[in-house]
């Protein structure tokens, strides 16, 4: 691999130590903007570089990635960093699959160490109808050949006993769905990462780039207006997350969309004491997942904040919630102290699944709708979302992704919940 | 934002309040009216309802990029949220 980087090896570590600091290099070099590309891709957090990087690698177009702020400043450098494949539909499961697959070999193929870790994620149950509906999903993901492990108390002591799951608790647990492949995956070195090996193969990525609006000529888009100039392309691409809305205003298109707030927070670091991701859905306020990153901070995350919004300010009774969650869980994390607590902006669709498809012009694309799930399907999405606008013809896992699945009553309905993203 | 004021009960908590969705619809169709949505930066027209207070449906105007609140009235009966 070129670049301006070298190649990371044990060679390479050992050259570095005999060469001084001068040996490492920055992971990728500002570009500047050339005159047309074969596609454009419109920003560049984790879904737009890794379509980058597969339509350069895979179908050997030129690429450029435009970014209004900086690579990585959304979501992908936002969430609570958890990938897992535990969906109950298969034209989610087989996707997200995909996509776990991907993350187990993503550190080789990008030759950058993303730091998956394989620790399992734990669906905590409370009672029997949780338990019904956990064996539901297990099962559906066990027909598609993927890994779930329906844990009864015993069972479920064994793999988390920090959680103490025969502790008197005034909502008791009864076992859990446990995914073990699941796990989490360092989201800075994702973005890094791609960024790293796109630029390699001769991406550009332009930062402080502001895409204002489409030229187009007799019904074709031939480029994009940015606040640095006039760009041509043959295929646009938006992968804007939260802020995809403000992209269908901007093409005229009325998107299935709301963009909404989702928080996340981190405690100070403490000794390894949480080992697995374990998600609690408790009853009369809301949802809680906790982790432990490997800085050692206790990492939660919870419920969207429940109204549209584009301030990044969480609100504090949703971050009560979460918190009020955790230490229902893990009464031991009480006396921790809360470090920082961030938002980020969540592209929900009415259903709850992605759009990658086509919109009104017959080359822009936009990858989007991926609401709070986005992260862990990066490495899926950019070779599928590749596919898709390098050849016109959706991946096979793809398919359902449709953009007019909506008018066509086709819903991926996961949750179960109708066309309201902030119902429980 | 953290509180909105209801005609009825005046300011409360945000807490009591549960958003329901933006207004106007995109269309007329069931396709439209059900799931496409208005997403602006700068003003959003919305149907909340007081649910743990007086139950009252409000509309309310919002600018999302900033959480100020610029208007809050009862939602008119006849106008189906």
């Amino acid at each position: 691999m070129k670049g301006p980087t070298p190649r990371y090896s044990a060679l390479a570590l050992l050259r570095a130590r005999f060469k001084g600091a001068g040996f490492w290099m920055p992971l990728w070099t500002g570009r500047t903007l050339k005159d047309g590309y074969d596609v454009v891709v419109v920003g560049a957090g984790g879904h737009g570089l890794a379509t980058a990087f597969h339509l350069v690698r895979d179908h050997g177009l030129k690429v450029a990635v435009l970014e209004r702020r900086l690579v990585g400043y959304g979501n992908v450098g936002r969430n609570t960093t958890i990938v897992r494949s535990n969906y109950l539909l298969p034209e989610n499961h087989y996707f997200y699959e995909d996509s776990l697959r991907r993350w187990e070999t993503l550190s080789r193929d990008l030759n950058y160490n993303v730091m998956y870790s394989p620790r399992g994620v734990v669906d905590i149950c409370l009672s029997d109808g949780d338990m019904i509906d956990a064996a539901r999903r297990g099962n559906a993901m066990r027909l598609a050949g993927i890994d779930s492990d329906l844990m009864e108390i015993d069972a479920l002591e064994r793999f988390a006993p920090e959680l103490a799951p025969r502790r008197t608790r005034r909502f008791p647990i009864v076992g859990a769905l446990v995914q073990r492949r699941g796990g989490t995956v360092r989201h800075d070195a994702v973005a890094w990462g791609y960024a790293r090996a796109a630029t390699a193969l001769g991406t550009d990525i332009i930062e402080n780039c502001d895409v204002q609006g489409l030229r187009t000529e007799a019904g074709v888009v031939t480029g994009v207006e940015t606040s640095q100039g006039f760009v041509r392309a043959n295929r646009v691409l938006f992968a804007t997350a939260g802020h995809t809305g403000m992209v269908g205003k901007m093409i005229g298109v009325p998107l299935p969309i709301e963009t909404h707030l989702l928080q996340a927070m981190v405690t100070e670091p403490i000794k390894p004491l949480i080992n697995s991701v374990l998600v609690y859905v408790h009853p009369g306020h809301g949802e809680t997942y906790i982790l432990q990153s490997d800085r050692g901070g206790v990492v939660m995350g919870g419920h969207l904040d429940g109204f549209p919004s584009y301030t990044r300010e969480g609100q504090w009774h949703r971050m009560e919630d979460v918190v009020q969650g955790a230490v229902e869980l893990l009464p031991q994390v009480g006396g921790l102290k809360i470090l920082r607590q961030w938002a980020g902006t969540n592209d929900m669709t009415m259903d709850g699944s992605p759009i990658m498809d086509r919109v009104k012009y017959d080359n822009v694309f936009i990858n989007a709708g991926w609401c709070y799930g986005g992260f862990k399907t990066i490495p899926a999405s950019g070779a599928a979302c590749a596919k898709l606008v390098a050849t016109g013809e959706a991946a096979d896992i793809a398919r359902g992704f449709r953009l007019s699945r909506f008018a066509t009553g086709h819903l991926l309905d996961e949750r179960g919940g109708g066309p309201f993203p902030v119902r429980l | 934002m953290s509180r909105l004021i209801c005609p009825f009960c005046g300011p409360r908590e945000l807490r009591e309040f549960e958003f329901h969705k933006t207004l106007p619809n995109a269309g007329e169709s069931p396709f439209e009216r059900v799931y496409l949505r208005v997403d602006s930066l700068t003003l959003s027209v919305e149907h909340w309802q007081h649910v743990q207070g007086c139950r009252a449906w409000l509309q309310i105007e919002r600018n999302p990029s900033t959480g100020e609140v610029l208007m809050t009235r009862l939602a008119r009966s006849g106008e189906a949220p």
